[in-house]
């Protein structure tokens, strides 16, 4: 059986025409269809739909035996681990992008701040550019909010310039053309007939659009002053699924934002209180930047502060409001085990197979506090970015997911094994408060948001 | 669920077993020994470091960097990375500016491991004895960085112990001279490490002035002063630059002669190209590199220090472990294992009583025998008499005094 790995997203809709040219379309996956999995080339192949940055990482662990991406997610994998096991076989011709380092002035703190989604090609830029010393924030997203007040340089896709100056940024240099590639796993091609595929698609025409990474030669940007004591306070509100929920805490509150509404993604929202700066970003990135200093106050989920305390347990942050809103439990989720206890599950695999358990989820940190804590032995934890209810039992043993109404559980058949962590959102700030002028106001919003708590109810849903 | 492996062990880290660790030991107690002697102290410096310090040095290039293994510990919330150190002289070079730093000579030693990534394979986990020599020593501290060096490797015996001199300042000079930015060095420095002699026609077609063909530099290994004194008067002649690093070569080179080192003169010698600003050393041995170091007189002020010139060397320990032979046991060690003759709380204690009377009496006295004990003799102790009995593979006696037995175990005896 081939295991081929296909994305979802951008390059969704070219990646199932590619299939159907090469005689070896899905018609569910053209369709656009929930599924995760798919029968292909007969009985002879699965295919499987990942989020594209899981990609590269699920053909490197020989999850999958081959896969299509965009380069630079292949480019971020293989920066980190130049020892891993993808083979790069062929640039299909799409899903064109570059990834840009851009800024929005012309001057570098000392230790020059770095804000990407591409953590590691940040890095190794980092190191060319023989910077003497710098931070790389990764992000999960918004990274072309950060700079000037929170970011020196930012390194973000972008088709193209024009798209960086419209996001209020100066491009300095595209460090990578990116296009789509077909990858396989080093081993598969080594040992496994992986023909039936390989021959239809490398049949199809591939017009090379990438171009490999190449630094240039400065980033061209003045060393800054020292940065003065801030005169506003810094407010930061999340986007995505978490941004209905602070709306309706906002809103009872009786704090209005401008261009902060739902399905509105504007990222400098303007408060009803002087003195008050708001920017949206992403939940996930939020105690980190409220932990160096950036933000006074942030509106995030709890379950983010939690991975950001067991990955940094000195971390300055902490949870100051809990707005009992967005309420939802983390749980350790399986497939097809026949244990009801987490423990039971682990004597299951055990009697199985001495090899590392998979833990796969979107809180990394979090998946590797469980699996100490629960005393799993030999153990791997696989990060992910998404499409996660498809990962058990196949590709992990294990899921530590974020679940409410245990709908997708039981649509998905899947187990739960043990609901450990309730999370709400909350309000987060440094333990440092700040001081001065600034503190009145601190406390004055803190009050305000407080006010926004929903009435306390039940711990919703479960399985 | 994945593949299984045949070993826990860390991709590219090494056991070492108690024979390696005979030699280890036999090679850093060497070193060490030599180094208190010449009046070294010797330092430690952590495992974890912060990356700024070996980026803000800018003297490891960024094909070193991306070998280091970085990451965010436990205090990694502001974003700075920490290092499991790649290298001991920046550390050093730290340790000096912070702690040391009252404008007098340190000399300082150490033995401890680096840290650099490997996809071949080969050990990511290097042990060094190194020394560093910081202050205004000038070359006289050169030619002491080498003679320690072979000082501390003369118990070892290696074979064929080679002495390998360059100065850095020679490339930098000619590839200054074709109008090579420092970048632009760094790469034709390593291509010509790497044998890739295309560089000198390169460098030759941007040097019309020269009247000596480059490749008498960069192709000959030449033996000491005559040597130096070949190439010196043609080249400097073309590049007055080469003028300082001449000298500083030919003095170090006298120096040694004058000693009975006969050292070779190369002209590109140890990577880290970046690293060093004047004379570099490789010593070698059984065809193997065993000692690298140089001069690096900007690093202590690229890690925050004042400007305060140094030089210092490196042991690897790794091919001395294959090139030594294993420790021999003395001819006429004693090694006894002590036993109970049968299971009872009282005979235990007369058994350790008795260990700890013959070790009292500088005798190898052991109670639990071990997979690597080989004793030459056994000691039975018993409740009634005789109370001891010593078995060799020759015949037996008995004993009533712990004192007699020690006594008959005298090495002499």
């Amino acid at each position: 059986m081939i295991r081929v790995a296909l994305p979802t997203g951008d390059l969704r809709n070219e990646t199932a025409a590619l299939l159907e040219h090469a005689g070896i379309g899905i018609e569910d996956y053209a369709a656009g269809s929930r599924a995760l999995r798919f029968p292909m080339l007969g009985d002879a192949a699965v295919a499987r739909v990942f989020r594209e940055r899981d990609i590269p990482v699920q053909v490197a662990l020989g999850n999958y035996d081959a896969g299509i991406c965009s380069l630079s997610w292949i480019e971020e994998l293989a920066q980190r681990f130049p020892g891993h096991e993808v083979v790069r076989v062929r640039d299909v011709g799409y899903g064109g992008h570059g990834l840009w380092l851009a800024a929005a002035g012309d001057e570098a703190e000392a230790s020059v701040r770095i804000v990407s989604e591409y953590p590691n090609i940040a890095e190794t830029i980092a190191r060319r550019l023989r910077l003497r010393r710098y931070r790389v924030f990764p992000v999960w997203g918004a990274a072309e909010a950060y700079p000037p007040e929170d970011a020196d340089v930012v390194l973000v896709a972008a088709p193209d310039e024009a798209a960086i100056e419209a996001a209020g940024l100066r491009p300095i240099a595209r460090v990578l053309q990116s296009s789509a590639w077909l990858i396989v796993n080093r081993q598969s091609l080594a040992s496994k007939d992986l023909s039936p595929l390989l021959s239809r698609l490398l049949a199809q025409a591939g017009a090379s659009a990438s171009a490999p990474l190449s630094v240039p030669a400065s980033l061209g940007l003045r060393p800054a002053a020292p940065r003065a004591p801030r005169t506003r306070l810094r407010l930061a509100l999340p986007d995505g699924h978490a941004q209905s929920h602070t709306i309706a805490a906002l809103q009872t509150a009786g704090v209005r934002v401008a261009g902060y509404e739902d399905g509105a993604v504007i990222r400098r929202p303007a408060i009803d209180m002087d003195g008050v700066d708001v920017k949206v970003i992403r939940p996930q990135d939020m105690p980190q930047q409220v932990a160096i200093g950036q933000f006074d106050l942030a509106v995030t989920g709890r379950d983010w502060l939690f991975d950001h305390l067991v990955q940094f347990p000195s971390s300055p942050v902490e949870e100051i409001i809990d707005l009992r809103r967005s309420i939802y439990g983390l749980a350790a989720i399986v497939k097809d085990v026949r244990a009801d206890t987490v423990a039971g599950a682990l004597r299951e695999w055990r009697a199985k197979s001495d090899a590392p358990i998979r833990v796969a989820s979107e809180y990394p940190n979090i998946a590797d506090h469980f699996a100490r804590e629960r005393h799993f032995g030999r153990y791997s934890v696989i990060p992910i970015a998404g499409a996660s209810e498809g990962f058990v039992p196949e590709d992990a043993e294990i899921l530590i997911e974020g679940i409410d109404t245990g709908s997708s559980v039981r649509a998905n058949k899947l187990t739960v094994l043990e609901r450990f962590y309730e999370s709400t959102n909350c309000v987060i700030a440094n333990k440092q408060r700040p001081e001065g002028a600034l503190r009145p106001l601190f406390d004055a919003l803190v009050e305000r948001l407080r006010s926004g708590a929903a009435e306390p109810v039940a711990a919703g849903g479960g399985a | 669920m994945s593949d299984t492996t045949t070993t826990q062990r860390s991709r590219g880290m090494r056991d070492l077993l108690p024979d390696e660790m005979d030699r280890v030991r036999a090679a850093e107690d060497a070193f060490a020994a030599a180094c208190r002697t010449w009046g070294y102290r010797e330092i430690r410096t952590p495992v974890i470091e912060p990356l700024h310090l070996f980026t803000s040095a800018g003297t490891l290039s960024p094909q070193t960097l991306d070998r280091v293994y970085s990451f965010l510990d436990w205090d990694g919330w502001s974003g700075e990375r920490v290092v499991l150190r790649p290298d001991s002289t920046i550390p050093a070079a730290r340790l000096y500016a912070e702690r040391l730093d009252g404008g007098r000579v340190a000399k300082l030693f150490y033995n401890q491991n680096v840290f650099r990534f490997t996809d071949d394979g080969s050990s990511r986990e290097e042990w060094q004895c190194g020394v560093e020599l910081i202050g205004d020593t000038g070359r006289a501290g050169d030619v002491e960085l080498v003679l320690l060096a072979l000082e501390a490797l003369a118990p070892l015996k290696l074979p064929d112990v080679k002495v390998r001199l360059s100065h850095a300042g020679i490339v930098r000079a000619v590839l200054a001279a074709a109008g090579m930015a420092p970048d632009e060095q760094s790469a034709a420095y390593d291509r010509l490490l790497d044998g890739d002699l295309t560089v000198v026609d390169e460098v030759e077609a941007r040097v019309p002035q020269l009247n000596a063909p480059l490749r008498l530099l960069f192709e000959v290994e030449g033996g000491g002063s005559g040597y130096i004194a070949n190439l010196r008067g043609p080249l400097t002649a073309a590049i007055p630059a080469l003028e300082p690093a001449f000298d500083d070569l030919a003095f170090v080179v006298e120096a040694l002669e004058a000693r009975g080192v006969t050292p070779l003169v190369q002209s590109v010698l140890a990577r880290s190209f970046e690293y060093y600003s004047g004379l570099v050393v490789k010593v070698e041995a059984g065809g193997q590199r065993v000692v690298t170091g140089g001069r690096y007189d900007d690093l202590i002020g690229l890690v925050g220090g004042k400007h305060v010139p140094a030089s210092g060397f490196a042991v690897y320990l790794a091919p001395l472990i294959e090139m030594l032979a294993p420790a021999q046991r003395p001819a006429d060690e004693r090694r006894i294992v002590v036993q109970a003759e049968s299971d009872t709380p009282a005979l235990l204690a007369s058994q350790y009583e008795a260990a700890e009377h013959l070790r009292a009496a500088r005798l190898r006295a052991e109670t639990v025998e071990g997979m690597h004990s080989v004793p030459t003799h056994r000691l039975i102790c018993r409740e009634g008499s005789p109370k001891y009995t010593l078995v060799w593979p020759d015949g037996s006696e008995h004993f009533e005094r712990l004192d007699d037995v020690a006594r008959v175990l005298e090495p002499d005896r």
